[in-house]
């Protein structure tokens, strides 16, 4: 009885556009522009901090293209132009992947293409709908600025827990991001290896107006190319959410990612060597954390504060804490948002320590249909 | 001995042959139908809760564990649940029936023109049809066709218990006829274009909301406009969901003679309104008592 829908959903998603009669259906078209003005004081002037001149820029447009292929499967495009590359007018492609969401055995999804993977909560999230304007440090830090994100295929089934929603998402991916997070380039002519992920999630109602997401993540691959190192990345998220009323909310949401790392050299590819100057190779233990709490007190106004910490994938020694307080203001509904956010970072190496403060301003809008947000 | 056996068992198999149907419906109005209709053979759930805007609904995952087992899906339609595609599809079931009840409903307010100018406005007309209690007789005539698609032997069943409600709110829409018919042709200010069915099926003219635009929240210059609106068009009530906050309306009626009236527009929206007779019998009534 299954066998028809499935092959009825792999041919329509093998068969090429031209195939199909043309039809009028046009897909729903977003386009996320954000802005930012920036000041700091990280310019130190001698014997004195002052902030800089505030930075106007263009933080990056999102062009979100999304249908339904056939009754079976969808597919989603976003297109990027981050903002270095506005003038350049570099469109780049962050997502672009087809899901068939019904048809298959045990009702599995099955996911192909480029994708944010689904790795903690906040990896799945585009940033216009942060609650905040800057990357939380272990995200920035572990996955890279435009998170994980790569080219894979992903399956993810319900579990048989009762009346509790609970998924289990299993991806295989090319491996392309951990050079992209770690700032290595992969020169070595070795053949890519794959990397894995997969994410093991329940959602509780906890009352009329509560309800907790809580998952755990696990990513790995091999982040050295020369000499095989593999790491594994464990991380526990969760998300608490208060909601009294259609317009009143409290967010409270936090993930803690480990990193176990086997290196034989440093970032900057300085090969580690034992006290008799022969090679040798680590193993690093390193994390980072994030928490933030969000509350919508009325139905234009939110505001919330951020702490995290992180450590670097290569050293224990090299660490980051940020706390930050941000402001939301959306004046009409999800089309206009201001928000507001100061930041005081500190970064703390070995010969090197350095504190900024920053005050930020970003400014979004949203053309064209807007589909409810996840949980 | 035997015999009683024998009966005892075969009452136990027709007992689990007659299997429930399981509904889900967005509103707790549709919900409340279709118990009327289904009875014991329907086991009924909902998604947006009576105090709740039904615009506005976080996708949850435990929304999706209702869907997962489902039959039936019965939906307003008209785009009121914009939310609603991306649980269907995140119930994974592939056996729901997705019925929109809108189908066969004469629609008000059908935009002649579509963009974001206009306000939150929705392409196929305003969706708030359920609150003319008229409209309630093709909502039914479509429970009773989806659950009968899905138990196809209770069909008789369900026709009978259909004709039952709406005799009773045939009855009903009478006797509240009745009561608003001194009031035909009087003003009144909304909050949201949720009461355009409503006002049409009583005869009231709705003079202006207190939304620019739908979904646009109440601008200083607008309520100076609705306060001097409302003085002269001696208008008695401004209607507001119980989900809106009514500093806008409080600030007008303190300007004015006007009273502010927080009506259900669904059931659980207020304490009286238990079920959808109970509901309208409670909007009428206050509405009813302000309008004297």
């Amino acid at each position: 009885m299954l066998r028809y829908p499935i092959i009825v959903t792999m041919v329509f998603l093998v068969l090429p556009g031209s195939s199909f009669a043309q039809t009028t259906i046009n897909p729903d078209i977003s386009v996320i522009p954000r802005f930012f003005v920036e000041t700091n004081d990280g310019a130190k002037l001698p014997g004195k901090r002052e902030f800089s001149q505030p930075d106007f820029s263009f933080q990056e447009l999102e062009i979100a293209i999304s249908s339904y292929l056939n009754p079976f499967a969808k597919a989603d495009v976003v297109l990027t132009l981050p903002g270095p590359d506005i003038e350049a007018g570099k469109l780049g492609l962050e997502e672009l992947y087809a899901t068939v969401v019904r048809g298959l055995p045990l009702d599995i999804n099955l996911r192909l293409g480029k994708y944010r993977v689904d790795f903690g909560k906040l990896n799945m999230q585009h940033p216009h709908a942060w609650s905040f304007i800057t990357q939380p440090l272990s995200q920035e830090r572990f996955l890279g600025e435009e998170g994980l994100n790569d080219l894979g295929l992903s399956a993810s089934v319900l579990l048989p827990s009762g009346d509790v929603y609970s998924k289990l998402t299993v991806d295989v991916l090319r491996g392309a991001a951990i050079g992209e997070a770690t700032g290595i380039e992969d020169t070595s002519g070795n053949k890519p290896t794959y990397a894995t992920s997969a994410r093991l999630m329940a959602f509780f109602t906890l009352g009329e107006y509560s309800d907790l997401e809580t998952g755990i993540s696990m990513y790995t691959g091999i982040h050295d190319p020369y000499n095989r190192g593999r790491f594994w990345y464990w991380n526990y998220d969760f998300k608490f959410k208060y909601k009294p009323s259609t317009y009143t909310s409290l967010v409270l949401q936090g993930e803690v990612l480990y990193n176990i790392r086997k290196a034989s050299q440093d970032r900057e590819l300085n090969q580690f060597l034992d006290a008799n100057g022969n090679p040798v190779q680590r193993t690093i233990n390193t994390a980072g954390l994030y928490l933030f709490a969000d509350y919508q007190f009325y139905k234009i106004f939110s505001i919330g504060g951020r702490f995290d910490w992180s450590q670097s994938p290569y050293s224990k020694d090299d660490k980051a804490t940020t706390m930050a307080v941000f402001f939301g203001y959306y004046p009409v509904e999800e089309t206009l948002g201001l928000r507001l956010q100061y930041q005081n970072r500190k970064d703390d190496m070995p010969g090197f320590s350095q504190a900024v403060n920053s005050i930020g301003l970003q400014v979004l809008f949203s053309l064209g249909p807007h589909k409810a947000h996840p949980f | 001995m035997k015999c009683q056996m024998m009966v005892l068992l075969v009452a136990l198999f027709l007992h689990n042959a007659q299997a429930t149907v399981k509904v889900v419906t967005t509103l707790p109005d549709l919900a409340d139908i279709t118990q009327q209709i289904g009875g014991d053979r329907v086991n009924v759930d909902f998604i947006v809760r009576g105090n709740q805007n039904p615009h506005f609904v976080d996708v949850k995952p435990s929304y999706m564990m209702k869907l997962k087992s489902a039959d039936v899906f019965l939906m307003i339609g008209m785009e009121l649940e914009l939310w609603a595609p991306q649980i269907i599809d995140g119930s994974r079931n592939t056996s729901l029936d997705v019925v929109d009840l809108s189908k066969n409903i004469t629609k008000l307010e059908v935009p002649e023109r579509l963009d974001a100018s206009q306000g939150d406005v929705h392409r196929f007309g305003n969706p708030h049809y359920w609150l003319d209690p008229r409209n309630v007789r093709t909502i039914v005539q479509e429970i009773v066709a989806s659950l009968a698609k899905v138990s196809p032997n209770d069909e008789q069943f369900y026709k009978t218990n259909a004709d039952a409600y709406l005799k009773r709110l045939d009855t009903k829409i009478a006797e509240w006829e009745l009561m608003m018919k001194p009031f035909r042709g009087s003003k009144i200010v909304t909050f949201h274009k949720s009461w355009s069915y409503f006002a049409g099926w009583l005869g009231f003219v709705i003079a202006d909301q207190v939304e620019p635009k739908p979904g646009i929240p109440p601008s200083p210059s607008h309520t100076t406009e609705l306060i001097q609106l409302v003085r002269t068009g001696n208008i008695k009530a401004i209607i507001v969901e119980p989900f809106y906050d009514t500093s806008a309306p409080e600030q007008i009626a303190r300007s004015t003679s006007a009273k502010v009236l927080q009506l259900p527009t669904s059931v659980g929206g207020a304490d009286a309104a238990k079920d959808y007779i109970s509901m309208m019998d409670y909007n009428i009534e206050t509405l009813a008592a302000v309008m004297k």
